[in-house]
């Protein structure tokens, strides 16, 4: 007796075991390729900020120099500015178009699911090669942009050469390329919200611009604050348009970090100056991320949920 | 009822209608273009083909003749990384959801309900970051421009976003299934592809869609870490836009073909997630 209920003790016992191993192997690989591509880097990024770091080259320690120099440094400085201009500008313009047009779609009752469609394309396109039709917009004489504006009887713009000009083609572009993102999200919000509030306050004889503002606006709350954080953090990343449409210019005006950073990293092959303004980005983000979250529960907080 | 509705109506009509004019004009300026003469472009912007200008298929004998090299291995490098890597999200990703679905993970750094950060701080990690350091890694190791390089990245890239998108499918699939597939006496591994994977093939197309969709569009890490053997679509246009300025015609040409890979994917997408039983998994 006692064998046997050893014997099969053991077996119960190994294929736990088993069942422990496989449950580990199942959830290994992700936790790997995170560690190897993005813990592992980030940390590695921290070092090399801390170095003169020459590529195929000795790498000498030397402390916080990377960053007084870049921060002193104009490009950089520029950089960040824009870094924080962009989403700060656009945000706002593409969360005011994107929800007119859902509310928009919204409405449609036919033909609905190929306007979708086609507002959607915009995000959909590589962002290469948004850059380049913009590019190719925006340019003088060959450009459509400027003949229509001088057939409207409108004064030029120089998108090329004049800075803020040349940022506000980045802002156009931009807006173009993600409001269908806010589009996307606030559509998911309308069309998950249930009629009777709707319904309710018809009967009572609301306009249209009340109902907007009493019911639908504060029922999408969840949906604007994820809307604005999600593409304000997107926003931070600028870089494929940037570098098409103006690459960084007039001078550096309209560049951003990731831009300025690229640009360092592979002129002077000294990795260190530009990891020194990843992890200056990377804490800027971060920083906004945590502030928007403690806005973002704030208001929830306080806006009284229906 | 009334002028005062049909007012509003029109107006609404109007605004739609705008936007959509303003979605599409650049797209088809862009297809226009791919059809347009050196000279026309040189000679001030045209807009209407046939009437403004001679349509010839100059720009798309250029994509077969003279830039045919390079053209070739962009496409097929984009599509081999962005396909391969998709797959290997996927697969690892499902295994993962598996795994969170139905056991309990606690690692001292992570549990089963961390997996939501794991994902928010991936995004919010500026890939400026991740890629000066994984340069220098990869030339220490011989990965630079390289298939092999390239492909772990982007599944790296895309493995979060895929296991997110798999985990509630897979929470959603009732165990009993595998347990009656236990009694018919199937292995663990066994009762995971033969049961609950086919169960979760819309999940699955729907995550391999997405990260294929990621992957073709990425441009950092590709700028970064090829340089030639390995360069994909969005980094042979930048070349060539600094190359060959300004040859529009021919990028335009370029471009369309560029696009047709994410726009199928959007199309296969909004058909799917604007489904919304898809979105609950089996129930």
């Amino acid at each position: 007796m006692a064998i046997f209920s050893s014997a099969l003790a053991r077996r119960v016992i190994a294929s736990a075991q088993r069942r422990e191993i496989f449950k580990h192997l199942l959830i290994a690989p992700p936790l790997l390729f995170f560690g190897a591509f993005a813990i592992f880097p980030l940390l590695f990024t921290l070092w090399v900020s801390l170095n003169f770091w020459p590529v195929g080259g000795e790498h000498r320690f030397i402390a916080l120099a990377n960053y007084q120099h870049i921060l002193s440094d104009f490009s950089f400085r520029t950089s960040l500015r824009n870094n924080i201009l962009y989403p700060l500008i656009a945000v706002p313009l593409e969360y005011a178009l994107g929800f007119g047009v859902a509310l928009l779609i919204n409405q449609m009752t036919r033909g609905q699911r190929l306007i979708r469609l086609i507002a959607f394309m915009p995000m959909m396109l590589t962002p290469i090669v948004v850059g380049f039709i913009w590019k190719m917009l925006f340019y003088p004489t060959y450009g459509p942009i400027d003949f229509v504006l001088w057939r409207l009887g409108l004064p030029k713009v120089d998108w090329i050469t004049n800075a803020s000009a040349a940022f506000a083609s980045i802002v156009i572009t931009d807006i173009w390329q993600w409001t269908p993102f806010i589009i996307l999200i606030m559509l998911g919000g309308l069309r998950s919200l249930p009629v009777e509030p709707f319904e309710s306050a018809r009967v009572d004889g609301a306009s249209s611009w009340r109902i907007f503002w009493d019911v639908t606006f504060p029922m999408l709350l969840p949906y604007s604050i994820a809307a604005i954080v999600l593409r304000s953090i997107e926003a931070f990343k600028l870089f494929d348009i940037v570098l098409l449409i103006s690459g960084g210019g007039p001078g550096v005006s309209t560049a951003t970090t990731t831009l300025i950073a690229y640009f360092t990293s592979f002129r002077t092959g000294n990795m260190g100056p530009a990891a020194a303004m990843s992890v200056l980005l990377l804490i800027i983000v971060i920083v906004f991320s945590m502030t928007f979250l403690r806005i973002t529960q704030w208001v929830l907080a306080h806006s009284g949920r229906v | 009822m009334g002028t005062a509705s049909s007012r509003a109506r029109w107006t609404r009509t109007a605004l739609l209608t705008l936007w959509i004019l303003f979605a599409l004009l650049p797209m088809y300026w862009t297809v226009v273009t791919a059809f347009k003469l050196p000279k026309a472009i040189y000679s001030g912007p045209s807009f209407i083909p046939g009437v403004d200008f001679k349509i010839s298929t100059l720009s798309w004998q250029t994509l077969l003749t003279e830039e045919r090299a390079n053209f070739i291995k962009g496409i097929l490098n984009s599509i081999v990384l962005a396909s391969v890597s998709s797959f290997l999200s996927v697969l690892f990703g499902a295994f993962a959801a598996y795994g969170l679905a139905r056991y309990k993970y606690d690692y001292k750094l992570f549990k089963n309900d961390d997996l939501g950060f794991l994902i928010v701080s991936q995004r919010i990690m500026p890939p400026i970051v991740s890629v000066l350091a994984l340069f220098i890694i990869f030339r220490t190791f011989g990965l630079l421009d390289t298939h092999v390089g390239m492909i772990l990245a982007y599944t790296a890239f895309n493995l979060p976003l895929a296991l997110y998108l798999l985990k509630d499918f897979f929470s959603g699939i009732p165990r009993e299934l595998e347990e009656a597939a236990a009694v018919d006496g199937y292995g663990k591994l066994d009762q995971i592809i033969r049961v609950v994977l086919p169960l979760t093939a819309p999940g699955l197309a729907a995550a391999y869609m997405l990260s294929f969709f990621f992957a073709w569009n990425e441009f950092l890490f590709a700028l970064m870490l090829t340089f030639d053997t390995a360069m994909t679509l969005p980094v042979i246009i930048t070349s060539w836009n600094t190359r060959m300025e300004p040859k529009w015609w021919f990028l335009s040409a370029v471009s369309i073909i560029a696009i047709i890979p994410p726009s199928i994917v959007a199309v296969l997408l909004d058909r799917f997630f604007m489904e919304r039983r898809f979105l609950r998994g089996t129930r």
